[in-house]
Parts: C-alpha cells; sequence; structure tokens
C-alpha cells in the first residue's frame, strides 16, 4: 500500500519538476489505466480515500488525453459531446461494476475485482460505438483511432464513476452505493464534473497553440476541485468519525485535493501566462495586417 | 383545510416560476459577460483574422453542462448543509457562492488557457480584462445558480411546503438542479445567444440582415465610447435578449407545472390525493398541454407570416 | 409479470428510447454557432444541450407524472407533451428575438418552397447566408422532433423505474423506509436514462454532423444509419442495465 501511494506520488510529480508528460499518448494512457485499475481491484474499505482521488485523478486525466486525441479532428458538434459520451457510458459500466460486485460479494474479500467486469463490458460497447460512428458505410466520420478512442472513454468512465462511487460510499457495496452515492443525488455532480474534466481541458486550451502538457494540467486541476467536493459529501454523510470511509478521511481527502488543485491552477496560469503573446495589464487593440 | 393547501400548491408553482424567470434572465446577461457558448466562435476568430480584440473569451463548453455543473454543485453543498440541520436561508445561498467560485476558476482557465492557445495570432492577455470580468460574471451566475437552487429545494419539499406531504418530488435535490440547470443554460443559449450574437457582437453592419460569412470574425470592436469589452454588451442585451430569455424559461415553467396541477385539480386528484384519480389527471395533464403546444404553433405561424409581410423581400445587396 | 417478461419489457422500452432519441435529434432544427449570427437556420445552440435539455424537461413532467399514475402510456406521453412545450415555447421567443432584435425574417436555406406553407423562401434571403430564423417547416419539424425524444426519454425511465429498479423491491431487500427507497429508485432511473439517451443522442449528432434544418433538409436521408447505431447500442445498454438489476436482486 505505502510503496503503491509513493510511487503514484512520484508520477505525479514528474511533469510538475519539468513540466512536460513524458510518456506518449499510449503510454499515459497504459500507465493510467493500470494505477487506477489497481486502485479499483483493492478492497473499498481498506484504501484511504486519499488513494482513490489519485486514482480518480489518473482515470480522468486518461480520459481527457484522449479527448485531446481523437477531437484533434474535429467532431463537427463541439469537443464537450464526446466526454459527455464518455460519462453517459460511465454511469451504466459503474452501475455494472456494482452489480458484478454485489454478485461476487459471497466469494471473498476481494470481490471489488468483479467490478472490472463493468468496466470491460463498457470498452465492448465503446469500441462498437466507435466502429459504428467510423466505418464509412455507417456514419463515417473518418476520424483516425476513433474506436480506439471511444473504447478507451467508456473505460476511463466507468473507472473514473466506480472510485467516486467507493470515496463517497466507503466501498463498493451495492446498498451502500445505492443509498450514499446515488439516493443522495452525489451522482449528479459525479457524472457533470467527471465529463467537465475529460472534456473542459481541451476546450479551454483549444487554439493551433495548445500545448498537451497545459492541456492535461487542466485536468488534474478540475480532478481536484471534485475530489474536494465529495471529500465534502464523505465528511459530511458519514457516520464513523475515524476510520477508512469516516469524518477524518473524508477532511484529509479535503486537505489533499485542495492541495492539488491550487497546486495545478498556479502551474496552469503562471504557464498560460508564461507561453501567451504577451501579458499586459491593459492596452489598446490594433488590427494586424 | 384541503382547499387552503390547493391554494398553497399553486402560490408555490408561481413562487418557482417567479424565480424562473430571474434566474433564465441572469444566465442569459452571464453568458453575455462571458462571451459563452455559440457568439464565443467569434470571438475566437476575431484574432485568428487578425483583429486583436479585449473581449473575454470564457469557453466552458455549453452552457448547458456549464450550468448543470453550477447548479449541481451548489445543489450538493446546499443538500450538505441541509442535512446537517443549517436553515435553508443560509443553506441554499453559500451553495451558490462554492458553485460560482467554481465558476469563476473555469473562467480564468478557460480565458487564459484559449488565449494562450492564440499565441501566434499576437492576441495580448489583458489583465484588466481578465480581473474586471470575474466579478460580473460572478455576481450574474450567482443569482442564477441562487434562483435554481432556490426552486429544485421548493420541488423536492413542496409537498411539506403546501402541505400534502404526498407531493415531494420524488427526486434528490442535487439531482432537480442538475436537471433545471440543464434546462436553463440550454435555454438561454438557444435564444440569448441571438441578441448578443446576430445584433450586438456585429452592431456596425447593416441591420436586418443576416451576418454573412465574410463577416465572421470581424466582430465591433470599438465600443460608443473606447474599446468595448464584454462589460458593455450586458448593458445593451439586458434590453431586450436577456428578459426575453427569461421569459422563456419562466413561460416553459409556468406551463409545465400549471398543466400538471390543473389536470390534478380537474382530474379530482387534488386535494384528496387518491390514486385511483391518477390517471385522470395525468390525461387531462397531456390535452392541456397539446392545447397549448398548438396554440405556440399558431403563434410561430402568425410571427412568420407577419415578419414577411412587414420585411417583405431581401432588399439590397 | 413474471422475470422474463420484465426483461424483455426493459429491454423494449430503452431500445423505443434510444431509437426515439435518434429520431428527435434528426428532426430538431439546429443550426449550431452559426445560427446565434444569424447565418444558418434553425436554434442557436448545440444538438445535444437542446435535446437534452428539451428531454429532461419532459423527463420531470414524466416523474412527477410517475408518482401518481402507473400507465406507462400516459407517463411517457406526459413526458413528451413537456419536450414538446419546452421547444414549443424556445423556438417561438427565439423568432421573436430574431424578428424584433435583429430585423430578420425566418428563412429556411435548404429548400426554395416551404414544404407546408408554400411560401417561396430564396428572395427572403440574405446572400452568402444559409438562412436564418426559424421558418414554419422547421418549427413543425422541431415541434415534432422534441415530442419523439421526449417520448422516449420518458418511456425509457418509467421502464427503469417501475421495472428494473423498482422501490418496492428496494424496501424488501435492503429494509429501508419507502420514501428514501423512491427516492433511490428515481434517481437512479433519471440517470441511467440520461446516460443512455445522451450516448444515443450524441452518435445521432455525429450523424448529422452538429446542423440540421429539420426533415426536409437533405442530411435527413441519413437517418437509417443513427438509427442503426442507435438500435446496436441501445440494446447493448437495455441488456446492461437488466444485469443490473438481475445480480443486484432487484428483479
Amino acid at each position: 500500500m505505502g510503496e503503491e501511494e509513493q510511487k503514484e506520488e512520484e508520477e505525479e510529480k514528474k511533469p510538475k519538476a519539468e513540466f512536460k508528460f513524458p510518456p506518449d499518448e499510449t503510454g499515459l494512457g497504459i500507465i493510467s489505466a493500470v494505477i487506477a485499475v489497481i486502485i479499483v481491484i483493492l478492497p473499498g474499505t481498506w484504501v484511504p480515500a486519499v488513494i482513490k482521488a489519485i486514482g480518480v485523478i489518473f482515470a480522468l486525466l486518461w480520459g481527457a488525453d484522449s479527448v485531446r486525441k481523437t477531437s484533434k479532428y474535429g467532431l463537427g458538434t463541439g469537443v464537450p459531446s464526446i466526454g459527455v459520451l464518455a460519462m453517459g457510458y460511465g454511469i451504466i459500466g459503474a452501475l455494472l461494476g456494482i452489480a458484478f460486485v454485489k454478485f461476487a460479494e459471497p466469494m471473498g474479500p476481494f470481490s471489488s475485482v468483479a467490478a472490472l467486469g463493468g468496466v470491460l463490458l463498457m470498452a465492448v460497447v465503446g469500441y462498437i460505438s466507435g466502429v459504428f460512428s467510423n466505418h464509412e458505410k455507417i456514419i463515417a466520420m473518418k476520424i483516425p483511432g476513433l474506436e480506439r478512442g471511444m473504447m478507451e472513454l467508456g473505460m476511463a468512465g466507468s473507472i473514473a464513476m466506480l472510485l467516486q462511487f467507493s470515496i463517497v460510499a466507503g466501498s463498493l457495496s451495492f446498498d451502500k452505493v445505492l443509498s450514499t452515492a446515488i439516493g443522495t443525488g452525489a451522482i449528479a455532480l459525479m457524472f457533470v464534473l467527471s465529463m467537465m474534466a475529460m472534456f473542459h481541458p481541451y476546450n479551454a486550451c483549444l487554439g493551433p497553440d495548445e500545448k498537451r502538457p497545459r492541456t492535461l494540467v487542466t485536468s488534474v486541476e478540475i480532478s481536484g476541485l471534485l475530489c474536494l467536493i465529495l471529500g465534502i459529501v464523505l465528511a459530511a454523510t458519514a457516520t464513523p468519525v475515524w476510520g477508512l470511509g469516516g469524518v477524518v478521511d473524508g477532511v484529509i481527502l479535503i486537505a489533499f485535493s485542495g492541495i492539488v488543485w491550487l497546486v495545478f491552477y498556479v502551474k496552469f496560469v503562471k504557464e498560460c501566462m508564461r507561453e501567451s503573446d504577451s501579458v499586459v495589464g491593459t492596452g489598446l487593440i490594433r488590427t494586424i495586417e | 383545510m384541503p382547499i387552503e393547501a390547493v391554494a398553497m400548491l399553486f402560490a408555490w408553482m408561481l413562487v418557482i416560476v417567479f424565480l424562473a424567470l430571474i434566474a433564465c434572465m441572469f444566465e442569459d446577461l452571464e453568458s453575455d459577460t462571458g462571451s459563452q457558448s455559440n457568439p464565443n466562435s467569434q470571438v475566437q476568430l476575431a484574432a485568428q483574422v487578425g483583429q486583436v480584440h479585449r473581449f473575454f473569451n470564457k469557453a466552458i463548453s455549453g452552457e448547458a453542462p456549464a450550468y448543470a455543473m453550477y447548479c449541481t454543485t451548489a445543489g450538493v453543498i446546499a443538500y450538505v448543509l441541509l442535512l446537517k440541520g443549517i436553515h435553508p436561508l443560509l443553506a441554499i445561498p453559500i451553495g451558490a457562492a462554492v458553485g460560482e467560485a467554481f465558476h469563476v476558476i473555469f473562467a480564468t482557465t478557460a480565458h487564459i488557457g484559449r488565449t494562450a492557445g492564440s499565441k501566434r495570432f499576437e492576441q495580448p492577455l489583458y489583465l484588466d480584462v481578465l480581473y474586471g470580468h470575474l466579478l460580473p460574471i460572478a455576481t450574474h451566475g450567482f443569482m442564477a445558480v441562487l434562483c435554481i437552487v432556490s426552486i429544485a429545494y421548493i420541488q423536492s419539499n413542496l409537498g411539506t411546503l403546501s402541505g400534502m406531504s404526498g407531493l415531494n418530488h420524488p427526486f434528490a435535490l442535487p439531482m432537480l438542479a442538475f436537471i433545471w440547470g440543464i434546462t436553463v443554460g440550454a435555454i438561454g443559449s438557444s435564444t440569448g445567444d441571438i441578441h448578443y450574437g446576430t445584433e450586438r457582437e456585429f452592431q456596425d453592419r447593416p441591420f436586418g440582415e443576416g451576418r454573412r460569412v465574410v463577416y465572421h470574425g470581424k466582430i465591433t470592436r470599438y465600443a460608443e465610447c473606447g474599446i468595448r469589452t464584454q462589460k458593455d454588451i450586458v448593458g445593451f442585451c439586458v434590453k431586450y435578449g436577456g428578459p426575453c430569455t427569461g421569459l422563456t424559461f419562466g413561460l416553459i415553467i409556468l406551463f409545465e407545472n400549471w398543466r400538471t396541477l390543473v389536470g390534478m385539480k380537474l382530474g379530482g386528484f387534488l386535494p384528496d390525493l387518491q390514486a385511483i384519480n391518477g390517471d385522470m389527471a395525468a390525461i387531462l395533464g397531456i390535452v392541456i398541454g397539446i392545447v397549448i403546444g398548438i396554440v405556440l404553433i399558431m403563434g410561430n405561424v402568425t410571427l412568420v407570416k407577419w415578419a414577411r409581410k412587414r420585411y417583405g423581400p431581401f432588399v439590397g445587396e | 409479470m413474471d422475470p422474463i417478461t420484465i426483461l424483455l419489457v426493459v429491454v423494449g422500452c430503452v431500445i423505443v428510447g434510444g431509437v426515439f432519441a435518434s429520431l428527435g435529434v434528426h428532426l430538431l432544427p439546429v443550426g449550431g454557432a452559426p445560427a446565434a449570427m444569424g447565418t444558418a437556420t434553425g436554434i442557436a445552440t448545440g444538438t445535444i444541450m437542446l435535446m437534452l435539455g428539451a428531454a429532461v424537461t419532459g423527463l420531470f413532467t414524466a416523474s412527477t407524472v410517475a408518482t401518481f399514475s402507473t400507465n406507462i402510456l400516459l407517463v411517457s406521453f406526459s413526458g413528451a407533451v413537456g419536450s414538446w412545450i419546452m421547444m414549443g415555447v424556445t423556438m417561438l421567443m427565439a423568432n421573436v428575438i430574431y424578428v424584433f432584435g435583429s430585423g430578420l425574417v425566418p428563412v429556411s436555406g435548404r429548400v426554395e418552397v416551404d414544404p407546408i406553407t408554400k411560401e417561396p423562401q430564396t428572395p427572403y434571403k440574405t446572400p452568402q447566408c444559409d438562412g436564418h430564423g426559424i421558418p414554419t417547416v422547421s418549427y413543425i419539424s422541431g415541434m415534432a422532433g422534441a415530442f419523439i425524444g421526449g417520448f422516449g426519454g420518458a418511456i425509457m425511465y418509467f421502464a427503469l423505474l417501475n421495472y428494473a429498479f423498482p422501490a418496492e423491491r428496494l424496501v424488501e431487500l435492503f429494509a429501508w423506509e419507502l420514501g428514501k427507497a423512491a427516492t433511490v429508485s428515481a434517481t437512479m432511473a433519471a440517470i441511467a436514462a440520461i446516460g443512455i439517451f445522451v450516448a444515443n443522442a450524441i452518435l445521432a449528432a455525429y450523424n448529422i454532423g452538429g446542423t440540421i434544418e429539420g426533415f426536409h433538409d437533405p442530411k435527413f436521408k441519413r437517418l437509417p444509419k443513427a438509427l442503426f447505431s442507435c438500435f446496436f447500442v441501445s440494446l447493448f445498454c437495455g441488456v446492461f442495465v437488466c444485469v443490473v438489476a438481475l445480480l443486484g436482486g432487484l428483479i
């Protein structure tokens, strides 16, 4: 557990130091997916909310990278649509995941592995819808890599949603998720903020001089905000004070995600100010011929 | 007294309509303050066609998901505070304030991100434009979000407030905030944007014609006095586009709730809440809705006919 | 009903919902960003946002009606009429702004004569524009699209609420009180319905490339392709929802 956490923090620090995301799109996808999947399959009651939040951040980072990769070619309906699609699938995948966990619960403590069933099924649906959209006899969007993009988005959405369920409910057990994550309406927040974390980065940085590291930093920043609210929900609805899934766990999550947000927000603002043409306090305008 | 309860029900419905009117008007004005949604494509394009501008480029997706986000955040915070026993008069504004804090954060990232993304067009990042617009955005957005969360609160407690506890809406408060957030955003972008995009953004072009493709990107950059920023636009749109948009959402909420309530009353479901009368209530609600829809269609046909007759065929080049 | 029938009904309703969402998107007059500048015919917003806005308005009414009626058709038609009114008011007020705020005559850019009122369109159109405003034919088409889309969303919600995640079963399983179970069931059905609806609407929006004027638009001929895709995607989603209900012990 401890090693896991250290490793992840290293992963996070790397880009901070050099302001680069060294892995390319495939590499980042694989790394993020592996980290997020490891956190999903650990039994929810063993893992503090902070680790799960790291998983959420990585899953959404993966999604944001996929959105960037796919919508570079122009979707015809704007960038947001594909992020919304990802979370539409994500909800179904996460519901499937918790149902599988309930089915596997009698089999032992590692029942949360079964949640991956939902993720994989959503990958299948995502791939199929990608094929439908790209096939020249059907919708014919002709975007290279759309099949893979939609598959990744389905998976990233499901994983992110599962981890958020796990943060709020403390574990992936069916009735707890239903009563704390769905019955309170927190699922609407998860839906809308996760899709923001996926599509807002590329949408906000859009332009000919868009840079990948800057885009991905925005995603981490928004995930920080998302985890902040989830921490508030957890701290307010949890019944035990101490221990995992309790009030203190929520407060730690609030502190952690607040720091993540602040660090990446400041980083993004500084980076944008450095990379924009010029930063002036005020000034007149001119027409460039 | 059941009759009083029915009267209360209608009264609360009118409160909701009033809140909806204000919410959508401020929503539209806020989107004009930040230049969100569809007209923003011209602000983005302006730098690319060589027209450096002092507009705020708030590209937070479409208005519908954006408002769904602020309202849901506000709704969740308000809901959590209500769970903790805090009075709604305090919980709802605090929730709305948190929603607006998110809004400002997203607005900053969108503006500076897009400005940095169009570096090669030599569009500078004006700090006074950045800082000067955040507060108007937050205040306008606060009004909209506050009203939407209040609507969600009233609807999720409608039965308790009016004295017939069977009528509480089954959705949780954040879910209602999400639904109305999406709707208010969809309406704000589909009606309110027109006044800003067609008229104000191209005000130095001839009135009464569609904005031709050659004009695209060449937005009006000079104001009545000095260089135009987004703040000049709000003062213009508040005279026509904003109230019209508010009216749209208000009318929708009015027709929707009114037809359901009238159906419930005429169908005999109110005030006794007998399940046996439920189907009749639903049928009457549908019939009233269809009549309203037909009236709307007739209104549009009349409007189009009038415009064609009054304005005549296109003259000019 | 026995479980097999329930499963078939749920899958059927989800497919109807998804396919109707797709059909509704094709009928809406959506102009996207150019419409906000009066350069294209239609409503000045994105397809998905508009369809979702209309559908959730319908969903709200449908969920209210579902608390006092258990007839699937009545609930679905309530939702459909809700979307209908939303779209009707929105398009009417958009036209009011076009006519009185910008002095434009609503006119179609894709056809020379309005197929419904037989009024000529081309003389009223600004050159270099693809039409502006919402002419009568697009208005009628949009109303039809909203009605169909709202019906799809509401029927999906009703099936999920009453057959896939019924509140009574939650009470039996977890010993919750009925009010809490009703909230959980309604919220879960609504968010799942929105998720499936939006996925189908997005596929349909990709099919039309973001903008369409209504059923008279040449792009409308691409409809079968979207219906085909949406049928299969909804089929999968419907089966998955059934799996959730079965494994969760809700059926």
